[in-house]
């Protein structure tokens, strides 16, 4: 999955687009707002999908090596995490959707949608 | 007054004024008299010992203060002759000898008085301080910090052996505009060096949990890292409070957290246990009243990990 297909999954807003826009690869989702949770991943290349607006997002996002941030949940980020992306270089998106409905819309685009048991 | 402010102060400073306690500055052994003492006698001890004031002082208990003025005023209208006991002003501002110096600043700029009395626990008379008091003791903390300094930034220029280099970082207690720029200035060295992302991400890790330690739950502290050829070593220390119980601050889920470091993602009660599962070696020291050092050593992978290529 790419972001521009993330993007658009999530019916999203970019912010910040950074260098790794069009080449980066994602295969793994983590869905957490508490960021003491992302710092135990041990997955590379993480897209990280949070309400957590502030640059602390941004850190641990750098932290545990992940690949882009997608802000849920009608999130505006603050100034200082946009700055920090920019530095970075994380791309940022924003998306109105509640965590829920992003995780299972993402869900369906990496794995195919989900079948009903039987 | 003294043009010392807490707020804007260069960090070295700031440090000082909490670090160093009145205990540290103070005048003691402290003159005193009782109150059946005269005010001619109380002068006279005034001249003779250089100070303005002197604390009066009943069964260990301080009750009074008689200042020069008192004595300016007893000479001009002819008691001086009489018992201090009578005269002394007894509304008394005092402070106490574990408070830290910021408190002693903070009582010049508040109350128009020379000196203040230092009392204990136990409220004894231990000593006194004086503005003069508070200036001296600065400026030899700080000629003793400024030489700790440059020995560290000489250090720093003395060659070092291959691939050696150290880096330190002043964090501080609630500053979330700073938290985790150590981290991320060690996460990019990291980088700089060449070591593999999983090398990266858990010396990042170990550095970043320990570093919000510091801002969340510290008086305040450092983090110095130590690179040599293949490792480094992550030093995190504080000056305070320190922890009671490591067994419990290492248990995973325990937390001292409260609402409003929550709301920032952290206080899960993960840092601690994290830092050691990333780490290839973990100590922790701590003493209540004095501070936690916590020292991890990340040791380089030898070859990067190749990339998994999904089967």
């Amino acid at each position: 999955m790419t972001f521009q297909q993330v993007l658009e999954t999530v019916g999203g807003t970019v912010i910040v687009k950074g260098s790794r826009w069009d080449v980066q690869e994602i295969q793994h989702v983590m869905a957490c707002s508490l960021m003491s949770d992302v710092l135990v991943t041990e997955e590379d290349d993480i897209l990280l999908v949070t309400s957590l607006a502030s640059d602390q997002t941004a850190r641990t996002a750098d932290m545990v090596g992940a690949c882009g941030i997608v802000l849920m949940n009608d999130k505006t980020p603050q100034a200082e995490l946009v700055a920090l992306c920019r530095e970075l270089d994380l791309p940022l998106m924003t998306s109105s959707l509640p965590a829920f409905e992003c995780c299972w819309q993402l869900g369906n685009r990496l794995n195919g949608p989900a079948t009903p048991k039987s | 007054m003294i043009p010392f402010e807490t707020q804007n102060s260069p960090s070295i400073i700031t440090e000082l004024l909490y670090r160093l306690k009145i205990k540290d500055i103070m005048t003691h052994p402290v003159r005193s008299a009782d109150p059946t003492t005269r005010l001619r006698e109380i002068q006279t001890t005034m001249r003779e010992n250089k100070v303005s004031g002197v604390p009066i002082v009943e069964d260990d208990r301080l009750v009074g203060m008689i200042s020069v003025d008192d004595i300016i005023r007893a000479l001009d209208q002819g008691y001086i002759e009489s018992p201090c006991g009578v005269h002394m002003s007894r509304k008394l501002v005092v402070l106490e000898d574990d408070m830290p110096v910021s408190m002693g600043l903070s009582h010049f700029e508040k109350y128009h008085f020379g000196r203040f009395p230092v009392i204990n626990r136990d409220k004894e008379l231990v000593g006194i301080v004086t503005s003069r008091d508070i200036t001296s003791a600065l400026l030899t903390e700080m000629n003793r910090a400024l030489e700790t300094l440059e020995a560290e930034i000489n250090s720093q220029a003395a060659p070092v052996a291959a691939g050696e280099v150290k880096r330190v970082f002043v964090v501080r207690q609630f500053d979330y505009e700073n938290a985790g720029r150590a981290s991320t200035e060690l996460k990019k060295l990291l980088q700089e060096r060449g070591v593999s992302r999983k090398t990266q991400r858990n010396a990042s890790v170990a550095s970043y949990e320990l570093e919000m330690n510091i801002v969340n739950h510290s008086l305040g502290g450092r983090m110095i890292y130590q690179f040599s050829a293949d490792r480094v070593v992550i030093e995190a220390s504080d000056r305070g409070p320190g922890i009671p119980d490591l067994a419990k601050a290492m248990t995973e889920g325990f937390s001292t957290a409260n609402d409003w470091i929550r709301s920032l993602g952290f206080g899960a009660g993960m840092g601690l246990p994290n830092t050691k599962r990333v780490s290839d070696d973990f100590s922790i020291e701590s003493t209540v009243g004095k501070g936690t050092t916590v020292k991890v050593t990340i040791v380089f992978e030898t070859a990067p990990t190749p990339q998994e290529k999904p089967a």
